[in-house]
């Protein structure tokens, strides 16, 4: 059963729902740098957006232009990931319960505060009957969302897929995670990326793979069986995307298994581009696709083969591999 | 009471999140409901909770709400009679 990447988009710290940052990325210093937002008013009428946070507007603008990318007008599946979910809205509610008690909460925060609002917002917006399901999963929900929808496709249920990952980010919240060091030698940001799987195409997703605490020789033999699919080596991947940032213990990971397959040359990173959040691999996903719609790498790779490996503090690891047919 | 009209408008926009409304965009004597500004029933418990927290009034029965919340100058009459901050 092959899977295709039909379309993709973002909305980031870069230009949004657009792949200007291949060409001209914008650099940011500061720690904490929220997505920019594009005008929503195309994709959603004021009356239908007063109810929906940043998170539900950025989750529809990005389907809905992935969407129409793929010239889809209603996708079978919308399967959706997310770490925190919608915390902005969240946090509004427990204020309010925190600072003023239980009797006077607004119901439209009680109902945003639930992590699978985003993808059944994006169901009524498309009045999308069909499969619907969230994962949450903190650093590999977004791989846990896609190998959901590639088995949805095993299963023969579906014939094409909208797959999303949201995150939004606080200064409150953002300052709790400081604590415990989750920013150290990374910017954080907040993740809006949507995309298209059909049953035909010509970028594969050829397979995924999600593992816990692996040993270096299961992450290899895996790459190997990855490969294997489409009767590649590890040789013939002309990029390997990964989720290194300026975090030492962080990144011995990543050099660890570039050097133990060979690709040290041939690696490129893009939390550097679109900054950290739970759901941050989803860019790499992107970038990926955005370099193989392209025939190229932003530093100039030619790429038909792409590998992406992310970890999460080194327990959950991820590797995907890409290909253009 | 057309400052009490006035401010209301201020709080329904910004309770309710119309971004695009402004006060006078907003006739106070035009339905809440159904057509005028178009508001459904999770707005109306948004206006409950804004009456008991803004004004103090706490609505026991429901459906005293299809009377009160007719629209804005109807509100703002019972606000003006029953408030208690």
């Amino acid at each position: 059963m092959s899977v295709f990447i039909a379309s993709c988009a973002q909305i980031s710290i870069q230009k949004p729902l657009n792949d200007e940052w291949f060409y001209i990325p914008v650099h940011y210093d500061e720690p904490f740098v929220r997505a920019i937002d594009p005008d929503y008013k195309p994709f959603i009428n004021p009356i239908a957006g007063r109810r929906m946070g940043l998170i539900m507007k950025r989750a529809i603008a990005t389907s809905m232009t992935a969407l129409a990318d793929a010239s889809l007008v209603q996708p079978d599946a919308i399967v959706t990931a997310t770490g925190l979910g919608c915390i902005e809205n969240t946090e509004k509610f427990l204020k309010t319960l925190c600072y003023e008690g239980e009797s006077c909460l607004q119901p439209t925060y009680f109902i945003n505060s639930t992590h699978n609002t985003i993808g059944s917002s994006i169901a009524l917006h498309k009045k999308c009957h069909g499969y619907n399901n969230t994962h949450v999963h903190k650093g590999i929900s977004f791989e846990s969302a896609l190998l959901d929808a590639m088995l949805q496709f095993e299963l023969g249920k579906i014939e094409n897929a909208l797959v999303g990952a949201y995150d939004e980010m606080t200064q409150d919240y953002y300052h709790l995670l400081d604590k415990i060091n989750m920013w150290d030698g990374t910017f954080a940001s907040e993740t809006a990326v949507a995309t298209v799987l059909k049953k035909n195409g010509d970028i594969e997703l050829v397979d995924l793979d999600i593992l816990y605490k692996p040993e270096k020789q299961l992450l290899i033999d895996r790459t190997n069986l990855l490969c294997n699919k489409i009767g590649i080596s590890t040789e013939d991947i002309d990029l390997l995307v990964t989720g290194k940032n300026n975090n030492k213990e962080n990144n011995v990971v990543y050099e660890a298994f570039e050097k133990s397959i060979g690709l040290e040359n041939k690696s490129e990173t893009y939390k550097n581009i679109f900054g950290e959040s739970f759901t941050s691999s989803a860019y790499g996903f992107y970038y990926a696709f955005e370099c193989l719609r392209k025939g190229r790498s932003p530093q100039g790779k030619d790429v038909n083969n792409i590998l992406i490996y992310n970890h999460y503090k080194n327990i959950d690891h991820s590797l995907i591999l890409l290909s253009r047919c | 009471m057309e400052e009490l009209i006035l401010k209301l408008k201020n709080e329904i926009i910004e309770v309710l999140n119309l971004e695009e409304v402004k006060p006078e965009d907003i006739d106070e004597n035009a339905a809440l409901f159904g057509e005028g500004l178009g508001l459904d029933s999770i707005d109306a418990l948004e206006l409950i909770v804004l009456m008991e927290k803004n004004y103090g009034i706490k609505l026991q029965d429901p459906n005293q709400g299809k009377e009160i919340f007719k629209s804005i100058a109807v509100m703002a009459d019972y606000i003006s009679k029953n408030r208690t901050k």
